[in-house]
């Protein structure tokens, strides 16, 4: 990993942190609690954030494997397998605070709406790309497969999005990206952008660490093992 | 020649195999018949209508089959080494993904339709609804069922997982077929009006369609060797 990948990587991860933090001071301490839902609304503030990061990740996977199918790149496997994780990841910590919010919010942890079934559903999707790759012999081969289920799982993302319009569902609509403008009052609004940009800062740090390890992984041991001795002096 | 016409010839000579081995197909149909017996049994008839559940047992009863069964599409040409020798025949490799679901269409549409005899018998279903409003809801399930078992078949022959791999892959992209498909199929039943099923065929020919068209487009990258 050359000294810029590794400042910007240091960088993304510390400026993520930190960024976090904030905004957890802000949930916890200056925004005000929902009129209609309490304290427990401001786990929106997690789960929003992780939602967004799980659906940035699986776009660059699925830009990734296709263009890694399309030229047989492996800088593009590399970067895949690096937002893959990121997926499962944050899409864990989306699956696990939305429950939360809907056990107080709905009165259940779970119920079988289809965005939220439909989102478990790609998450497993991307559990299935880890089985593939890693069970597939011939490596090149495993990363082709892997590349196919990724595409495939992306194309579930529309349908995941329409899912809310097209069925009746406990599902709060969006809040921010509306054709007429945010309806989220301005404080909210601040501290849900904050959380998002360290969510995004901090997944993006990961991402090109992941990255320059996986690429590492690959090298011949000789020239890793050199590269590994120059980084160190 | 066309390409269709190269895709019916490789589903022609599968049927034939599947019907002269008979061992997929022979495992398929006990599979159906033993799990509408196993649902009769299971459900306390004394509570609930076979009808209100019917619809249900038969597109899991279905899909289970296709799952297993999708796993051995592509056994007998592997085993002799004549999958190679079919994709240096100067055939498309769309065509060969299109012969091989069509192939697996006509035995899952064999299945669905014992499963079908066999679970209105076993639960005691009378009146069972329209058979051309049940067919429409079938045809379009069955066929997004087909072109992804042929599809994530062929994926499982070259893992160390062999078929505990399928569902983990088919199962998270089949679960709209079959919400759209058990919901359309339980209206069919109670003889509701069309205009009540009509959207969610429409969904599910989309899927249908959807697989077919992405599968025969991503399929090459299956089959490079």
């Amino acid at each position: 990993m050359s000294t810029r990948g590794r400042i910007a990587g240091l960088a993304l991860v510390a400026a993520g942190v930190a960024t976090i933090l904030v905004a957890h001071w802000m949930m916890a301490f200056w925004v005000p609690s929902d009129a209609a839902q309490g304290v427990v609304q401001r786990i929106f503030y997690v789960h929003v954030p992780a939602a967004w990061t799980t659906f940035l990740a699986v776009g660059i996977v699925a830009i990734a494997s296709a263009v890694y199918l399309w030229l047989k790149d492996e800088r593009a496997d590399a970067a895949a397998v690096a937002a893959a994780e990121g997926a499962l990841i944050f899409g864990a910590v989306m699956l696990v605070t939305g429950p939360l919010w809907g056990r107080i919010a709905w009165g259940t942890y779970w119920t079988w709406e289809p965005r939220l079934t439909l989102t478990l559903l790609l998450w497993f999707t991307y559990l299935g790309y880890f089985l593939v790759r890693g069970s597939v012999a011939d490596p090149g081969r495993g990363r082709r497969f892997a590349a196919v289920v990724a595409i495939v799982g992306a194309l579930n993302i529309p349908l995941i999005h329409v899912s809310v319009e097209m069925f009746r569902s406990l599902h709060p609509g969006p809040v921010v990206i509306k054709p007429e403008g945010p309806t989220l009052p301005a404080d909210m609004l601040a501290t849900l952008l904050t959380s998002l940009g360290g969510f995004t800062m901090l997944f993006l740090g990961l991402f090109t660490f992941r990255y320059a390890v996986e690429r590492l992984r690959r090298r011949p041991l000789a020239a890793a093992a050199g590269e590994a001795d120059e980084a160190l002096t | 020649m066309n390409e269709l016409r190269r895709a019916w010839l490789i589903a022609l000579k599968d049927l034939r195999l599947e019907f002269r081995t008979g061992g997929r197909l022979l495992s398929m149909i006990a599979f159906v018949i033993l799990a509408g017996f196993l649902f009769a049994f299971a459900l306390d008839r004394s509570q609930i209508a076979g009808r209100d559940v019917a619809a249900a047992l038969l597109w899991l009863i279905m899909l289970f089959a296709s799952t297993a069964g999708a796993g051995r599409i592509f056994d007998a040409e592997e085993e002799e080494g004549a999958f190679r020798h079919l994709l240096l025949a100067p055939v498309s490799r769309p065509a060969v993904f299109l012969g091989k679901t069509a192939a697996n269409l006509i035995v899952i549409w064999l299945v669905t339709a014992l499963a079908f005899i066999s679970l209105t018998a076993f639960l005691d279903v009378r009146d069972a609804g329209s058979p051309a409003a049940h067919a429409a809801v079938l045809l379009p399930g069955t066929i997004g069922l087909a072109a992804t078992g042929a599809f994530f078949g062929r994926m499982s022959r070259h893992s160390s997982l062999g078929d505990t791999l399928l569902p983990v892959l088919t199962f998270p992209l089949l679960v709209p077929v079959i919400y759209l498909g058990a919901t359309s199929t339980a209206r069919v039943f109670l003889d509701r009006p069309w205009t009540e099923i009509s959207g969610s065929v429409r969904l599910l020919w989309a899927f249908a369609l959807g697989s077919v068209f992405i599968g025969a487009a991503l399929f090459r990258h299956l089959t490079d060797e």
